[in-house]
């Protein structure tokens, strides 16, 4: 790619996938942080996880800020313009995340009162680490502007769908076994929900990275998926 | 829960989808001007080469591309103003309905009636606002009478959008206009010969932000009844009122097609290089 005539615009543009970039470890730290914070029933580390959310926030805003000042002063376009779109459109998606692994930390805070199920944990836990992993993946993706990457995320969705429904039964089971657990079965249900849904947010992201790069959209609809609620 | 195979299934057809552009965008109507392997020499010196573009009715298509990309010159081919250049010799065809513009039986000053020029420049004659736009009408035959003739400047006037400004002094000189008052004035004076083609060469390169809107208000207007042309330097301005985009770089077509799609998505480097302000 060549460079911009004007050294500044070029510069501009640098700093906002550098910083959608900042925001998106600080993400995955996040959500890597309240996913031990559950399964070791951590509590200083999710009362960490509460408190640095608010990091997320303040970046986001700054990327939106940035990007609204690019298109009003540069007038960005075609590829540009993608990336500018892009990157305000990934960081709303982070900042989402962000708030769900908060709430995975804040619902960790009531789950250490009851006694700890392991096997649930461990489900959680193969679970958390999948949808990071997928975080992972398509954050790199993002960086080095890789298709191949964001699409190996977008067909994959169904594997945390598959968790999800697996997991959801699990916890009935529990609930049905024994009422004394459903206190903290339900906000184990909740973070897998969570969990679920920032996988979508991978998956939204992978599909943002796509029209980036190829200015194409996806078509969400036809992304193969289980549905949730066929359990 | 769906088997494995209808997954497969829905999982092919996803790959398949993923390719397929799902923007779409609104379909522009049939060619006004058809031109079809158009080389334009200066001399020795070629200045286009196999120029294919068509221009449809009733839209605006603007020609962009760095200086000296033959943009005006292609421009100026659709009239055969390269005709008053010595030296110059246009090979190909242009169509105007299906009619080539150089055929030899074509009078030029009749072509042009058909096809009007609006310049970077204003360029009213020295004479008085009303002079300027009944001139064209009373040389080519168009008014039988006098309240004819008034007529036609009042709505060429009104569709230029300057008759509000100008109604109460039409005896007085066009060149006292302001610039932008000007470039609408010529504009009035080009339609008022019911033309079917409107050219513009950097109509607002020489007027301010204002006076810019105006024109683009105006060629918005224009387009839902002529084919009009439009030569500019912005990139803004061509994004903003046209429909079809072609982009030019050393005498070659790169690239054309609607605008939207151009401005988001350009198929070629050297137009997503141009349009992006990068070094092409």
């Amino acid at each position: 790619m060549n460079e911009h005539i004007v050294k500044s615009y070029e510069d501009e543009l640098n700093v906002l996938t550098a910083e959608v970039t900042r925001m998106g470890g600080l993400t995955e730290a996040q959500v890597a942080d309240c996913l031990k914070a559950v399964v070791r029933r951590d509590q200083e580390l999710a009362g960490q996880v509460v408190g640095h959310d608010e990091r997320l926030d303040v970046l986001q805003m700054d990327i939106e800020r940035k990007a609204i000042r690019l298109i009003a002063l540069r007038q960005p376009m075609a590829n540009d313009l993608r990336k500018t779109v892009a990157a305000m459109k990934i960081a709303t998606n982070l900042e989402r995340v962000g708030d769900l692994a908060k709430n995975i930390a804040k619902r960790t805070l009531v789950i250490i009162e009851s006694e700890p199920m392991t096997p649930l944990t461990r489900s959680i836990e193969r679970m958390g680490k999948l949808v990071l992993s997928r975080m992972k993946t398509v954050l790199d993706a993002y960086t080095r502007s890789d298709l191949d990457r964001a699409l190996s995320v977008w067909s994959q969705d169904d594997e945390v769908d598959e968790h999800y429904n697996s997991l959801f039964r699990e916890l009935l089971t529990y609930m049905m076994g024994d009422p004394r657990t459903i206190t903290a079965c339900a906000h184990l249900l909740f973070v897998a929900k969570n969990l679920e849904r920032i996988g979508d947010h991978a998956t939204n992201i992978a599909e943002i990275i796509h029209y980036e790069i190829t200015g194409e959209e996806m078509i969400s609809a036809a992304r193969p998926r289980t549905d949730a609620f066929q359990v | 829960m769906p088997s494995s195979r209808d997954e497969a299934a829905t999982r092919e057809t996803a790959a398949i989808r993923i390719d397929a552009p799902p923007v779409q965008t609104t379909p522009l109507a049939g060619a006004k001007l058809s031109a079809r392997d158009v080389n334009v020499f200066y001399g020795d010196k070629q200045a286009l080469f196999d120029i294919s573009l068509d221009m449809p009715e009733r839209a605006v298509t603007s020609l962009i591309g760095p200086s000296g990309c033959g943009k005006s010159t292609f421009l100026r081919c659709i009239n055969r103003m390269n005709d008053t250049i010595a030296g110059c010799r246009v090979t190909g065809r242009i169509d105007l309905d299906g009619e080539d513009v150089n055929d030899k039986g074509l009078d030029p000053v009749l072509l042009r009636a058909r096809v009007g020029m609006v310049f970077q420049k204003p360029n009213p004659f020295p004479k008085s606002i009303f002079e300027n736009v009944a001139y064209g009408p009373r040389i080519h035959g168009i008014s039988s009478s006098k309240t004819e003739l008034e007529g036609i400047v009042e709505t060429s006037l009104k569709r230029a959008g300057l008759w509000n400004e100008v109604s109460e002094r039409l005896d007085q000189p066009g060149t006292g206009l302001s610039g932008g008052q000007q470039q609408r004035l010529v504009i009035a004076r080009a339609i008022a010969v019911n033309p079917e083609v409107i050219l513009m060469d950097e109509p607002c390169s020489a007027l301010d932000p204002i006076a810019t809107a105006k024109i683009e208000e105006l060629i918005d207007e224009l387009r839902t009844q002529y084919c009009i042309v439009i030569v500019t330097h912005s990139m803004a301005q061509a994004a903003r009122v046209s429909q079809k985009t072609a982009f030019f770089h050393l005498g070659k077509l790169v690239e054309a097609g609607p605008t939207d799609e151009i401005f988001t998505n350009p198929r070629d480097t050297r137009t997503q290089d141009y349009i992006t302000g990068r070094f092409g």
